[in-house]
């Protein structure tokens, strides 16, 4: 009878040291689990850097005359019109990464460049007139890649870019980074980026300066010089040297600082280094020299060489930029920026764009836009460079001028993008244009639109 | 050395003069129009001063390759 009693007390206490065991470990389990919560409802809420995919489609249509066309060697229309189209998609790819592709294209035709082969038996030749060679029309395409990386804190942000671009006669491929560091609590922002660019040429020369030791690759042209009666100095016969490389290198090396002054005005400065090497200038370019007799067919004078540049170029620019938000309907954004080359140009550039908010979703863009610039030391108008000089050329793009741009723009903004296509919501819709005017025969203007949605 | 003076001058007075905005009070400074940059809808703009002037940089646009521009 003890022995039952003593066994039944012995597995009583057992049983007691098991409740107490499984007791501890459920507290244990408990205080674990509560802590480990604990440490997670602490932990610092990060904002993602970019909230949903955002699709921007920006086009454009550009159209420009003049009479001092580079293609022609300084005389002739400059017309042109091109037409873009680029699609540029953000992508957040976990709160802190951001993809961003940058697709686009643009379709242009141009007067000026039709006039590579002017010879065409559509007409008579003549600067002034358009031909219908294959030059007269072109396609560039483009695709950029970025991808960006941003701190925890959001204070330091990475970002690498490659790029790849083409058309007719040119290709670009080109890769970068840049890091920015904020500090100050967010109110001072410095930042470095460098780019390379390797591009290269497809050499298309003048027509009447081909011949097959030339590298003519122009499969429509079947000019033939005998064939056509030359006026002028009839013993047309141009020393023209073929361009031995067609590679063109770019390196540019850029520095970003920005200040918020007050709550209401902030400002940045921006310096940009750039080197370039190779050929610089354009093959197809001609020039018509002053101690060579012109020759002529038609109505078109005869190339006596294309335009020569040095194979190096070092340029710097400083930029700054100060916006004030005056009031709920009044911002004002100002722009200055100075640039100087070891080409011997200098150049201004001021701006000053004073957007107007007329209702909660609409604003208006007035703008003016001066630029000013030297000329390099190679160039001479038509007729006037000389052929004793090693380079030359008689691209207006690079003579002295001065340019106003008048601008107005309107923009629709819809925070909560209502309005859909698809998964996307329309966030806002820009339209501008400009209009441009040299203190030369050149003037053009463009029309830009910007629709950008974002994905629910 | 006048230079100098006047470099050292503006920077001084650039970061003194500077009140810390905290982020409460960044509501206008964050106003899209109060961006340090072009608006994308003016990128095509920028790509054809690049084209046709020979300046070119310092405001957020290329500053070379990818086409046959000056």
């Amino acid at each position: 009878m003890e022995e039952k009693l003593e066994e039944a007390a012995a597995a009583t206490n057992k049983t007691r040291n098991l409740k107490k065991i499984i007791l501890i470990f459920c507290v244990f389990a408990f205080a674990k689990s509560y802590s480990q919560t604990g440490q997670d409802s602490t932990k610092v809420y990060k904002k993602r850097v970019l909230e949903t995919t955002e699709v921007d489609f920006l086009t454009s249509y550009y159209s420009q005359d003049g009479d001092n066309a580079a293609v022609s060697g300084g005389i002739g229309t400059e017309e042109l019109t091109d037409v873009t189209g680029t699609f540029v998609v953000s992508i957040p790819l976990n709160d802190d990464d951001v993809l961003t592709i940058d697709a686009g294209v643009s379709a242009y035709t141009s007067a000026s460049s039709s006039n590579v082969n002017p010879f065409d038996g559509g007409g008579t030749a003549d600067p002034f007139q358009a031909s219908s060679g294959a030059s007269s029309s072109d396609t560039w395409a483009n695709v950029t890649g970025s991808y960006s990386h941003s701190s925890d804190d959001r204070n330091d942000i990475w970002s690498a870019t490659v790029s790849v671009s083409t058309e007719y006669d040119y290709f670009s491929a080109g890769v970068g980074g840049s890091y920015t560091k904020l500090f100050n609590e967010k109110n001072t922002e410095v930042s470095v980026k460098a780019n390379v660019f390797i591009d290269s040429w497809s050499l298309i020369y003048p027509t009447e300066l081909r011949a097959p030791e030339n590298g003519d690759d122009d499969d429509d042209d079947d000019f033939n010089i005998n064939n056509y009666t030359i006026t002028g100095n009839p013993n047309y016969n141009p020393q023209f040297v073929p361009i031995e490389s067609s590679g063109r290198n770019t390196y540019a090396l850029g520095f970003g600082f920005s200040q918020i002054l007050h709550k209401n005005v902030q400002g940045s400065l921006a310096l940009d280094l750039v080197k370039q090497q190779g050929l610089l200038s354009t093959p197809f370019q001609r020039v018509y020299f002053a101690d060579v007799e012109n020759s002529f067919i038609e109505d078109f004078q005869l190339a006596d060489d294309i335009e020569r540049l040095p194979d190096n170029r070092f340029k710097i620019a400083v930029g700054g930029r100060l916006n004030w938000f005056l009031n709920e309907r009044f911002t004002v954004r100002t722009f200055y920026r100075y640039y100087t080359d070891d080409w011997g140009i200098d150049s201004h550039t001021a701006s000053l764009e004073v957007p107007i908010k007329i209702a909660d979703k609409f604003t208006l863009y007035p703008s003016y836009r001066f630029y000013t610039q030297t000329a390099a030391d190679y160039f001479a108008p038509a007729n006037k460079n000389l052929s004793t000089s090693e380079f030359y050329t008689s691209d207006h793009d690079l003579s002295q001028y001065s340019a106003n741009q008048f601008g107005f723009g309107v923009s629709y903004t819809d925070i909560f993008a209502k309005a859909h296509i698809w998964k996307f919501g329309l966030k806002s819709i820009d339209v501008k244009f400009y209009q441009y005017d040299r203190d030369t025969s050149f003037s053009s203007n463009i029309i830009t639109a910007g629709f950008k949605f974002v994905m629910d | 050395m006048i230079k100098k003076f006047i470099c050292a001058a503006l920077i001084s007075t650039c970061f003194s003069s500077c009140v810390v905005v905290k982020e409460y009070e960044k509501v206008n400074i964050n106003d899209p129009d109060m961006a340090l940059s072009e608006k994308k809808c003016d990128k095509n703009l920028t790509t054809m001063h690049s084209y046709r002037e020979a300046a070119v940089g310092a405001n957020g646009g290329k500053t070379g390759g990818g086409c046959g521009c000056n």
